[in-house]
């Protein structure tokens, strides 16, 4: 069973675009130059607004969706989603294959120069051993990054999610569903820069058919997906895709950004 | 996408790996094993970042003698518990392979870039004997000392002291005296904004969210985001606090001074003070409601380009939040001939809004506690009686000087020749305008010698260069910290970090010269000594420095003026300030419409971002990366005109100077105006990342000053930009 669902609550209306969240990233993680595990965005100004062009940025990094898009890519299992509910990468599994790279509709996902395996956002789990916050989340200067477990009832990330319930969104791709764990108080944007997942030819029937057993047996024609099911039935619990696909069509708002109760559905059912 | 050949071999070979090793992989494969991650290996260490002039509390992630990370101090209040990008790029420059490493002794001509490497001793003993050939070969005060804003600085002030030398520049007549010598003509002494606390932040000449300072701009967006304040920036140009601002009006550049006018018109017209208040608290109403009569919203339109509506809208909107509502004040205020007295408007309409030491508006200097180590300096009767730029302005600060009057002083050689140049930490060829006479100066001095971490455009011009450690190798005095309403603290620094290379710090580089010029007696202490006398009236500072990186004093926030007269001559806030009636100056400021922009040019302003700190960090690694050279914002119908497109590079040019940078063409910034950022265009190839890249501001920027404090005048030059065709 999921013990927790680790996630970021963003009150992107506080961002300055000072880029602390970036540069801490980077030397927490050692990313390589040129590479970068967060970012921020920024909407296009509108200056025939009269006083009122405003820019509003956006941070963001890797979302822990509930229907990583990158699980499903990977051919040996590296990337999974452990029990905290954050999408990992087991880097001595990780052949820098980089399927999972255009498999992410956020690009969240690059190839490591250095390690030559796939990189993302991991939410500093060193820095939460010694009982720190990831990295972006403890330097953010507004403090508009908010991070804990939405599970449970007590942290700061829940309390927030739980008070703007009812006005949380999330940046989506209509085509590619993936259901993120990260959710933006209010409003945010830009949001029509994600774009499809784009799976790995061999695994491409796999991304809309529901049923496990199918996935497992188109899975076998890769050799690496053996290593994938292993991890599977080893592991005596699903760390994958299969619980949140079906809550996916149900809450397009015809927008790249998913309103409200989406989240609500998603994670009531955990 | 198909595995590549190479990735399915590798494939393959981690699953035949797996097959032979059974238990121990498998169970290695398993998400639980993974996600069990181990703490790292460090120690923690407090310290105050140094990056810029915040000094924010941090905690220093030390890794077998190696600094890991840099997080910031959660106690930390003042900062309110943050640090910034450059804050978390402090690791970058303390590993900066571009670092000085070792003195190193000019080999070539001044400014061509060679250097021979050669012992401390031997440098040390150099400095020792070239400061005293000047020093009787012109007197004492022909050597000029110049040092940033650092917590060793106050030793360079004192060594130029007991040396004999009256001239000293800081970083601050470049930067923020208008500012200071207006609120000081004002209310007697330079405010805290309580942002926290404001209902109305009107913030002009200022850009709170990129230049940080703390708390102020973390504060501005809590205030906003948590308690409704309102926004309203007025700038030629769209920074993120216009884009973050409830209203961004692009006023016409140096106009600011008509509409504060027009503002205290309608406020004193409307009477829409608090007419109690401004009488017991304030000098002059009478006096300024017949003088601003004359301005009004309708004409204060025509000079800056915002409709008399919105101006009389913002007054009353104004009026209506005080005393909680503010003209925020600024800090680099150097724009303008005349920026003492614009920035004496915003200071005379945030009286009117009776915001003076209450909450959400000005707050007056705390108590924070720290004792001062005074010293007794020696009197040298060769002296010239003064400065060599007193008297060239009527209001400078003395110990701050003008650095631009200096400089021409020292290339006009009057009143009396200045033949050396001692400089800490600061880089005037980056930062100063008109680089060409910061060059001409740097070429009249028969020995210059720069302190800093890394070969920069003044160190450069340098005679002899000696490398410092950066601030998390180095032991500091103690510094005090107002943070507006949040905190008045007390900070240290210890070493994080051995000191690399052969760095030493200033004050050991001072205390073994002052030894070998028979002023000893001046250094007769270590630092730690130093802080000890700082912390005579503080018996639980060190203990609670130790604990929390930081020491609280608890001292009042509010109401400080209760009871208490102002420094003024009238002992009240002074709308009407006697002394200037006395000195001949406008008692008031008195409206001048800035010079118009020539036709095919356009006015150049400068102004900075979040990443970096003057012209000092543009070379770090991390921060580069963020921004690895500057543009020229251009608007789109001006580019038109001129045929450039976005991208394209285009010569700047100036009256005193010219540089190349690539256009960036925003409808962010008015027609009539372009901005560059400062710090780049370095001329020393010791900046590898900058050296040749972008364009500087200080080689363009003409060098007026404001007349009265003698700051540099930044936004006084008009520039032609031309299309460069490619060769």
């Amino acid at each position: 069973m999921r013990k927790a669902q680790y996630a970021m609550v963003i009150d992107s209306a506080k961002c300055i675009d000072c880029k602390a969240c970036v540069v801490s990233c980077k030397v927490a993680n050692g990313t390589p130059e040129g590479f970068s595990r967060n970012w921020i965005k920024a909407s296009e100004p509108d200056f025939a607004a009269g006083a009122k062009p405003r820019t509003h940025f956006q941070p963001g990094a890797c979302m822990h969706c509930e229907a990583p898009t990158c699980v499903d890519a990977c051919p040996t299992g590296a990337t999974y989603k452990n029990a905290d509910g954050i999408v990992m990468i087991d880097e001595t599994l990780c052949i820098g294959c980089g399927n999972c790279i255009p498999a992410c509709p956020y690009g969240a996902r690059f190839r490591n120069p250095q390690k030559r395996t796939a990189d993302k956002c991991n939410y500093c789990p060193e820095r939460r051993a010694a009982g720190l916050l990831p990295a972006c989340v403890d330097t953010c200067p507004t403090k508009a990054r908010v991070f804990g477990d939405i599970m449970n009832p007590e942290s700061d990330a829940a309390r927030l999610l739980e008070q703007h319930k009812d006005h949380v969104v999330q940046v989506i791709n209509q085509k590619s569903n993936t259901a993120p764990h990260m959710y933006y108080l209010a409003s945010t944007a830009p949001v029509g820069w994600t774009h499809e997942a784009v799976m790995p030819a061999s695994m491409a029937t796999m991304t809309g058919v529901v049923d496990p057993v199918v996935k497992t047996l188109v899975g076998l024609s890769g050799l690496g997906v053996l290593v994938m099911l292993g991890r599977q039935l080893l592991s005596g619990h699903d760390s994958s895709h299969d619980s949140s696909h079906d809550s996916g069509p149900d809450v397009h708002t015809g927008s790249d950004v998913q309103a409200g109760q989406a989240h609500k559905q998603q994670t009531d059912k955990e | 996408m198909k595995l590549s050949r190479r990735s399915f071999f590798k494939a393959t070979g981690l699953a035949a790996a797996a097959s032979l090793s059974g238990g121990t992989v498998l169970g290695g494969l398993a998400p639980q094993a993974c996600a069990a991650v181990a703490a790292p290996e460090w120690e923690s260490h407090f310290s105050a970042c140094d990056m810029c002039f915040n000094k924010c509390g941090l905690v220093a992630r030390v890794q077998q003698g190696r600094v890991v990370k840099l997080d910031p101090n959660p106690k930390f209040s003042k900062s309110r518990g943050m640090l910034c990008a450059r804050g978390n790029a402090g690791v970058a420059q303390l590993y900066d392979p571009d670092r000085l490493k070792y003195p190193l002794l000019r080999a070539g001509k001044r400014g061509e870039g060679k250097w021979k490497r050669i012992p401390w001793d031997e440098a040390l003993a150099m400095t020792a004997e070239k400061m005293q050939e000047i020093r009787t070969k012109y007197t004492p005060c022909g050597y000029l000392f110049s040092a940033g804003a650092d917590m060793q600085s106050a030793f360079v002030s004192r060594f130029a002291e007991v040396f004999g030398s009256f001239n000293v520049t800081s970083h601050e007549s470049l930067c923020l005296i208008s500012n200071n010598r207006a609120y000081l003509d004002t209310f007697g002494e330079v405010p805290f904004a309580d942002v926290i606390n404001s209902k109305y932040v009107l913030m002009v000449g200022a850009n709170r969210f990129e230049a940080l300072v703390t708390p102020d701009s973390m504060d501005l967006m809590t205030a906003m985001r948590e308690k409704g304040c309102k926004l309203v920036v007025l700038d030629p140009r769209y920074t993120k606090t216009a884009a973050l601002a409830d209203e961004w009006h692009p006023i016409r550049p140096g106009t600011d001074m008509a509409f504060m006018l027009a503002v205290i018109n309608v406020i004193i017209s409307e009477k829409l003070y608090d007419a109690e208040w401004m009488a017991e608290k304030t000098f002059g109403l009478d006096q300024l409601a017949g003088h601003v009569s004359q301005y009004t919203p309708a004409w204060a339109a025509a000079e800056c380009g915002i409709p008399a509506d919105d101006i009389v809208r913002i007054a009353r909107e104004m009026a209506a939040a005080a005393p909680q509502s503010m003209i925020y004040p600024g800090r680099r205020t150097s724009d303008y001939e005349d920026s003492t007295q614009i920035r004496r408007s915003f200071a005379i309409a945030n009286a009117l809004l009776a915001n003076w030491d209450r909450p959400g508006g000005l707050l007056a200097a705390r108590a924070v506690g720290l004792k001062g180590v005074p010293y007794d300096p020696p009197w040298y009767d060769d002296n010239p009686p003064d400065r060599v730029d007193a008297g060239l302005v009527p209001m400078m600060f003395e110990h701050e000087g003008s650095f631009v009057l200096t400089r021409d002083a020292v290339l006009k050689g009057e009143p009396y020749p200045l033949k050396g140049w001692f400089v800490y930490k600061t880089n005037p060829m980056a930062t100063a305008p008109n680089r060409a006479k910061t060059i001409a100066m740097a070429e009249q001095m028969d020995f210059s010698v720069v302190v800093d971490i890394a070969m920069t455009d003044t160190a450069h011009m340098a005679d002899l260069v000696l490398p410092a450690p950066s601030y998390l190798e180095r032991l500091d005095p103690a510094s005090g910290l107002q943070g507006s309403s949040a905190c008045a603290c007390v900070v240290v620094r210890d070493p994080v970090v051995n000191a690399l290379y052969e760095s030493r710090p200033v004050f050991d580089i001072l205390k073994d010269v002052a030894g070998r010029l028979d002023l000893g007696e001046y250094f007769d202490f270590t630092i730690e000594e130093y802080r000890t006398r700082q912390f005579a009236e503080l018996p639980d500072a060190m203990e609670a420095l130790r604990r929390d990186g930081v020491y609280y004093n608890p001292s009042k926030v509010y109401g400080l003026y209760e009871g208490k007269a102002h420094k003024t001559l009238s002992q009240k806030i002074e709308l009407f300030n006697q002394r200037y009636a006395d000195m001949g100056l406008d008692p008031m400021p008195v409206y001048t419409a800035p010079a118009k922009v020539p036709n095919n040019q356009f006015r150049l302003v400068v102004g900075r971002n979040a990443y970096f700190t003057h012209g000092s960090t543009q070379n770090n690694a991390l921060l580069h990366e963020l921004m690895p050279e500057n543009t020229l914002w251009l608007h789109p119908d001006a580019a038109q005109t001129l045929g450039i497109a976005d991208g394209e590079l285009v010569e700047v040019a100036s009256s005193v100077g010219r540089g190349e940078l690539k256009a960036s063409l925003t409808k962010g910034i008015r027609t009539d105006t372009v901005y560059m950022l400062t710090g780049f265009g370095a001329i020393s190839p010791g900046l590898t990342r900058i050296h040749n890249v972008g364009a500087s501001i200080s080689a363009l920027l003409d060098d007026k000053v404001d007349a009265i404090s003698g700051n540099a005048a930044l936004h006084t030059t008009f520039v032609t930009v031309t299309r460069k065709v490619a060769s």
